[in-house]
């Protein structure tokens, strides 16, 4: 092959793919970063403003609040997805027909449109005829009954049930794989040390799917970042931005508000938290696999 | 794979009876039954309940409905328009994931097999795709589709999906082809086979698992979303799947039955698919989001 015709292969054979990529998430995020230092509605002018969308920003209560709500959900994810499907893991470590349906069942909302789940947990939900008050009237905790979505206090809470039962699945299989990866011969001499039970699961189990965990955690952090979808459709971030996450804020102000320049601000800050949060995650979980 | 298989059984053996042998039989069952219900009731309640009529929907909010309303699917069929929607919703994922999977494979091919300047930062730039957090570039992705003109187009949704599939594509299908022995380019160069049909008869064929994979991951993905679909179609004739059910359940709130069975609809396609290709989807993608 000669060097000429094998370097226009490889440059017309990457344009396409740059060209794509570039333009449609790349571009998206330098630009959001310009126009964050502009007062703009989405039409007419553009007025330089600097740093003071930005500014805003921070004094911004709803913002903080929308911030909190995600660490909700980050933690949520953490500290609920990943035990549940680790503990679910280790319970469904058989290949008879009922673990099998399990294991496909509590997968199938992966692979189902957000809306569709938003919508039946709202059914769910919802004060006069959602089943979950339903049940308890029919089991004689009618005092519990609440509006689940509607009452500012507990509404972002009722949204963690839902992203749990979406996402748990893709945990399960990815814990269910790795700890099928581990050699019999391990658990064999594990046993024969007396590491049974419990401590064969905490002792030899755990720290060789560690690297699992941690990416699993990794990947909750960026997941739940992304639960725009849920939201939107079950409160719209209300009532009162009491369930408001950064892009559903960021949503609203440009598309409800009209102020394009600071949604766009917000957006840079979402692309700088993510960042961030996904760093100290990475930082934490290997420091903690290297002091064990 | 075999290996694994057997490895996985006999672990089984001689393990689990020992760490489920105790009275802890029972806390995983009940632990079992409870995640059980609470992941397979949303779906039993869904599809049940898109049969019944709305006094069945306020009487018997838990069983079966007193009377199968069959009519509820062809009336929601009609009401909810979906067979537009039906017909957006294909146009738009297989368009993108036909450029995914062509571009990202050329891209691929590049990346895996070829030795140049910038290779190092070019994957680099693919791979830090997969850090940005999608819902951050709605804003100054609307502001850059109006100003190209491309709102309310398919290319709106057709473009930026494909966008986004390319670093976990590039990624899965690089480090796939990668695994290939060198011989390959050697044998097809005597044969005479230039770059182009090195690519399409040899590279292609050969990189089908991986392939596979990708096409899970982008289908399953366009097919679901709902945020860009939202922020860039706003034309009803042109509106997806998901956007076209979440704007029905605005309208026909009240319509229980109806709402319920267009949501029924609208997500039997991907969980037939899913019940066929159970383990190709689980693997591919727990492999897209481990690698992503």
């Amino acid at each position: 092959m000669n060097a000429m015709s094998s370097r226009k292969f490889i440059m017309f054979g990457l344009a396409p793919a740059l060209l794509i990529y570039g333009l449609f998430v790349f571009v998206p995020v330098v630009w959001s970063a310009y126009y964050g230092f502009f007062n703009w509605s989405g039409f007419g002018d553009k007025q330089y403003i600097g740093l003071a969308n930005y500014a805003e920003i921070i004094q911004d209560s709803t913002f903080w609040r929308s911030l909190k709500n995600n660490i909700i959900f980050v933690l949520a994810a953490v500290f609920g997805q990943v035990p549940i499907a680790l503990a679910l893991a280790v319970i469904l470590h058989k290949n008879t027909w009922m673990q099998r349906f399990l294991r496909s069942a509590i997968f199938l909302p992966m692979v189902m449109s957000t809306v569709v789940i938003g919508m039946v947990w709202q059914y769910i939900y919802h004060p006069q005829i959602g089943i979950l008050n339903f049940l308890l009237d029919a089991i004689g905790l009618s005092g519990w009954k609440l509006n689940w979505l509607s009452d500012a206090g507990i509404a972002v809470y009722s949204l963690i049930p839902p992203l749990i039962w979406s996402f748990v699945g893709l945990y399960l299989i990815i814990f269910s794989s790795a700890l099928q990866n581990i050699p019999g011969e391990i658990h064999d001499a594990a046993e024969l040390d007396g590491a049974i039970g419990w401590r064969r699961l905490a002792y030899i189990s755990l720290p060789i799917i560690w690297t699992t965990v941690q990416v699993a955690i990794i990947l909750c952090i960026s997941g739940s970042l992304k639960s725009f979808d849920l939201v939107y459709i079950m409160t719209r971030g209300g009532p009162a931005h009491a369930t408001e996450l950064l892009a559903t804020y960021m949503y609203n102000s440009t598309f409800t508000s009209y102020r394009y320049g600071y949604g766009s601000a917000i957006s840079t800050m979402i692309v700088l938290i993510s960042l961030l949060l996904i760093g100290t995650s990475q930082w934490l979980t290997s420091r903690k696999s290297r002091s064990s | 794979m075999n290996q694994t298989a057997t490895a996985g059984s006999h672990r089984q053996a001689s393990g689990i009876s020992i760490l489920l042998g105790r009275g802890k039989h029972i806390i995983f069952w009940t632990i079992l039954m409870v995640y059980g219900i609470f992941t397979l009731y949303p779906f039993f309640w869904l599809i049940v309940s898109a049969f019944k009529s709305n006094e069945d929907f306020y009487s018997h909010p838990f069983g079966l409905p007193a009377q199968w309303n069959v009519a509820n699917f062809s009336q929601a069929w009609e009401t909810a328009k979906l067979d537009t929607a039906f017909a957006n919703s294909l146009i738009v994922s297989i368009g993108s994931l036909v450029l995914t999977l062509f571009i990202g494979a050329l891209a691929s091919f590049i990346l895996a097999r070829f030795q140049f300047r910038l290779k190092g930062a070019v994957f680099a730039f693919f791979v830090v795709g997969m850090l940005i957090p999608i819902h951050s570039t709605l804003v100054p992705l609307f502001i850059l589709m109006k100003q190209i003109s491309l709102l309310n187009t398919y290319w709106a949704l057709i473009l930026p999906y494909t966008a986004f599939a390319l670093p976990t594509a590039i990624f899965v299908l690089s480090a796939y082809l990668m695994s290939f022995p060198r011989e390959i380019e050697e044998a097809s160069f005597i044969d005479g086979t230039g770059l182009w049909g090195l690519f399409f008869r040899i590279i292609l064929p050969m990189s089908l698992p991986a392939l596979s994979t990708v096409t899970i991951l982008s289908f399953l993905h366009a097919w679901n979303d709902f945020s860009f679909a939202l922020v860039f179609i706003s034309k009803t004739s042109l509106k997806t799947l998901p956007l076209s059910i979440a704007n029905f359940s605005d309208g026909y709130q009240t319509d229980y039955g109806l709402t319920l069975a267009a949501m029924v609809l609208s997500v039997l396609p991907t969980i037939i698919l899913y019940l066929v290709f159970q383990e190709q989807v689980m693997k591919g993608m727990t492999a897209g989001a481990v690698k992503g």
